[in-house]
């Protein structure tokens, strides 16, 4: 585990949130990934998987309810050297941040994406939300109808947008989730996480033995090819008996920053400022 | 008469080059000492429709548009049909003679009439986009202005050689023909001058660019938006020999939330919008104020509500920018109110912004954003860049335990940012105490919440007295014992001022005080003006007296005549003097 990463607040998720796992395992994975807490960002956005940077002792920006994405992308452009790490919940994210999500997928920023998906509305006491399944009845989608709008896969929305490492892990094994997230900051590129983590206080269908009932390694199905496209779209397709966890799909594609020869050298926030000369500008207008 | 003026109009459906026509007589009259002011209307389209482009010429520095013509040409109907009534006798008409009929009764006395061929001079598929060449070829040849001079532009202008040897024979066959017709070479009305220092043609988004550039702005990201896009295409064109990275953002609140990513991590960062863009930028201007990120974000107004006119100018977005958020924190408002002000006054914005923390928004309109004019080079040895209270390594490591958002007695905390060491800390959405932590629901902050948050806001409202103290809130023009004080803010500035001099050539003594920083509101300066002033006059170009309504708010004075115009074309001074007049007599 990095050194003094801890901050002495008491959370206010609630006992048993699988919050928990995923703040023990980021914890780790800034341990395992050998990150330099004062060279990292964590950018969350609002709900309850947003306050885990309230928690973490590294350089934190908790934003808007659904920014996370476009806030990640100015730091990072600011100065790619940093490790710029993204988190928010599913409604966060899927639900009134979908537009950055598929946006920063097609342009590869080198950021880490963890989405703590829960499938349903936390913080505001238990609506649906846009991961719920057919059916699910919440305070928003009541009996006996419960909700009847098709869920997003953000597995399979991630690979369709572009993104460059597709996984997905589950709260109740942090282990997994650790190796994951380890996985997922060192790849150079947009990397998407899918943490199936359940609601113990509104999400009374996708509990912890709901999942440990159909969770299956991705890569004991058949056809497992993280290489390949068309085989990672099929396998993410799966959700309903078995819901499979693991890396779906990794691709090295030259990331945003690489694009830009402004950011070959230094940092635009190593650029001096003073004295900069605008007689050339000046110049061409005349 | 305050100073000769010649004005001459160039019109024709949009694709046809009225614009660069205009563009390029303006470049030449600043190469030999004349000044130009150029004011551009145009529709929503890309092909059809009606572009005009008004060139002002003077012996003297112009800051205004004036529609009285003294050359009009037009290379279609629609834009002979709108224009009758603006030409003054003695006027030159010219008009396309294969595409345009001008209607004989409707020409005032004295107007001297020309129809030449320009459209079909030109052959094959770019015809038409090159008739302008044509039409300033024979503009020169009716005026007396040097042809000679449009050709240098022109060379300057167009980079395919191709292109340039065609536009030039256009201007030269032109300006021949049109001359062989003539008994005699015309001579200008305004004396030209060989050895004069060139001077910059600049739109005040050209230079508000600028000034971003000169401030070490190395971040801008939008979305494009009429009448401020053209700060971010000017950005993006010059991004790579300045370090500077721009973003093309999925829409609005993307820019804004990118921006101040951009500068927590501790760049300056610039964006450019009209108000619906910046109506999806509101929350996020919020968050820039809560959590003390500087960011800078130029709002070019339109004509509204909603999409209103997208391509003209209004000035009705004042009370939106001035209170756009929920919540309360402090923010500034810059309307600049001309081209220097443009460049001077975002290059402050930048200062401003980091020495503050805070978000600053610098209020321009379409006129202003898109209107050029000739300004001599910009004198800017004196300016320094000032970054406040950002700290580096070696003060972190002097001042530990490091708190983002510790309580000083001028509202400022020590900002660090990401990747220093003895930094780390949380910038945040939410209301919260000098460690960034945000109290309600935990146990052992839940108690001081009420506290906490008292303190938080008004340690943002304690910048607010130095912000005052540190800019050049108002300007007062003209004599100090004046009849009549005219109020104002924005691009109204030079049409105004230049109604103050028409006013003393008849007499009159007029004064202008321009209200340059909206937010925080100047109340004591204003509220000073205001208890020597005689008579008021408010010129503002919207429906309900905004800035009026402000100075009632904030000082208690009530304004005693307005001049208000939302008809979505600029003020003129000849305007503003007849209301000026009514006022006094």
């Amino acid at each position: 585990m990095a050194q003094d990463v801890n901050l002495n607040y008491k959370s206010t998720w609630c006992p048993g949130c699988g919050n928990f796992g995923i703040f023990n395992a980021l914890k780790k994975a800034f341990g395992d990934a050998g990150l330099d807490l004062e060279q990292t960002v964590l950018v969350t956005g609002i709900g309850c998987a947003g306050k885990i940077s309230q928690y973490l002792n590294t350089y934190r920006i908790e934003t808007l309810h659904g920014r996370t994405l476009p806030v990640a992308t100015g730091i990072k452009l600011t100065n790619h050297r940093l490790t710029v790490i993204a988190e928010g919940g599913d409604g966060d994210g899927m639900g009134i941040g979908m537009g950055h999500f598929i946006h920063t997928a097609r342009r590869n920023l080198d950021i880490a994406y963890f989405i703590h998906n829960n499938q349903i509305y936390g913080l505001t006491k238990g609506q649906s939300s846009p991961t719920s399944d057919l059916g699910a009845v919440t305070k928003f989608t009541p009996a006996p109808l419960g909700n009847v709008e098709r869920s997003i896969n953000i597995v399979q929305t991630a690979i369709g947008a572009g993104a460059t490492f597709v996984a997905r892990a589950f709260t109740g094994d942090i282990q997994q989730l650790a190796d994951i997230m380890v996985q997922a900051i060192r790849h150079p590129g947009f990397a998407v996480v899918d943490i199936l983590q359940p609601c113990v206080s509104f999400n009374h269908l996708n509990t912890y033995p709901w999942y440990r009932q159909r969770i299956t390694p991705v890569a004991s199905l058949p056809g497992y090819d993280p290489a390949d496209r068309e085989k990672a779209l099929s396998l993410a397709s799966l959700w309903g008996e078995k819901i499979p966890l693991g890396v779906f799909f990794t691709e090295v594609r030259p990331t945003f920053a690489d694009s830009l020869p402004q950011l070959a050298g230094p940092t635009l926030a190593a650029q001096p400022l003073d004295n900069i000369s605008i007689a050339a500008l000046m110049e061409e207008m005349a | 008469m305050a100073q000769n003026c010649y004005i001459c109009q160039f019109g024709g459906e949009a694709g046809y080059g009225v614009m660069s026509a205009g563009v390029m007589v303006a470049k030449a009259a600043g190469r030999r000492g004349l000044w130009a002011f150029i004011a551009n209307e145009y529709p929503s389209l890309i092909k059809g429709g009606l572009n005009t482009c008004l060139v002002r010429l003077s012996d003297q520095p112009l800051t205004a548009y004036e529609e009285q013509l003294d050359f009009l040409g037009v290379l279609s109907q629609e834009s002979l049909e709108q224009n009758y009534t603006k030409l003054k006798p003695g006027a030159i008409l010219l008009y396309d003679a294969d595409t345009v009929k001008a209607d004989l009764a409707r020409i005032p006395a004295g107007v001297q009439v020309f129809p030449v061929k320009l459209v079909q001079s030109v052959s094959g598929d770019s015809a038409k986009v090159m008739a302008n060449s044509a039409m300033i070829g024979a503009f020169c040849a009716l005026t007396g202005f040097p042809v000679d001079m449009i050709a240098a532009v022109m060379r300057g202008e167009f980079t395919h050689p191709e292109v340039l040897a065609r536009n030039l024979a256009l201007l030269e066959e032109a300006y021949q023909k049109v001359s062989a017709g003539q008994s005699a070479a015309p001579q200008f009305p305004l004396p030209f001058s060989e050895n004069d220092r060139p001077k910059m043609l600049l739109t005040g988004n050209d230079a508000i660019s600028m000034g971003a550039v000169k401030a070490g702005c190395k971040f801008a990201a939008g979305y494009p938006m009429t009448p401020g896009s053209g700060i971010l295409i000017y950005l993006a064109d010059h991004a790579a020999e300045y370090g500077l990275v721009f973003k093309q953002s999925e829409d609005e609140i993307a820019a804004m939330n990118m921006l101040i990513g951009a500068g927590f991590a501790g760049v300056r960062a610039i964006g450019a919008t009209s108000g619906g863009g910046f109506s999806l930028m509101v929350e996020a201007l919020g968050f820039a104020g809560q959590a003390e990120v500087p960011v800078v974000m130029v709002e070019a107004q339109r004509g509204g509500p909603s999409t209103g006119l997208p391509t003209r100018t209004a000035q009705g977005d004042l009370n939106f920018v001035v209170f756009a958020s929920q919540g309360e924190f402090p923010r500034l408002v810059i309307a600049p109110g001309d081209i220097d002000e443009c460049f001077f006054e975002t290059f402050r914005a930048f200062n401003l912004a980091e020495e503050f923390q805070l978000p600053c928004i610098i209020l321009s309109d379409k006129y202003l954003a898109d209107s050029a004019t000739t300004t001599p080079f910009f004198d800017d040895k004196g300016l320094v860049i000032r970054r406040g209270k950002l700290v580096d390594e070696g003060w972190l490591a002097a001042n530990q335990p490091y708190r983002r958002y510790r309580q000083t007695e001028d509202g400022v905390s020590w900002r660090a940012v990401p990747g220093q060491k003895g930094g780390r800390h949380i910038a945040t959405s939410y209301t919260h105490g000098e460690d960034g932590f945000y109290s309600s629901g935990n146990h052992e902050y839940a108690g001081t919440e009420p506290e906490v948050t008292t303190a938080g806001l008004d340690k943002l409202f304690r910048k607010v007295p130095d912000i005052l103290a540190a800019v050049p809130a108002i300007q007062l023009y003209g004599p100090e014992e004046a009849d009549l004080t005219v109020v104002g803010w924005g691009s109204t500035k030079g049409a105004i001022l230049e109604a103050l001099t028409l006013a003393a050539a008849e007499g009159l003594t007029v004064s202008f005080l321009q209200v340059r920083y909206l937010s925080p509101f100047p109340a004591e300066a204003v509220e000073a003006v205001f208890k020597k002033a005689r008579r008021t006059l408010l010129v503002e170009g919207n429906k309900t007296g905004q800035l009026g309504l402000m100075i009632r708010a904030n000082t208690g004075y009530k304004v005693d005549h307005s001049y208000l115009k939302y008809d979505s074309r600029p003020f003129v001074p000849s305007a503003i003097l007849a209301r000026i007049k009514e006022v006094l007599s």
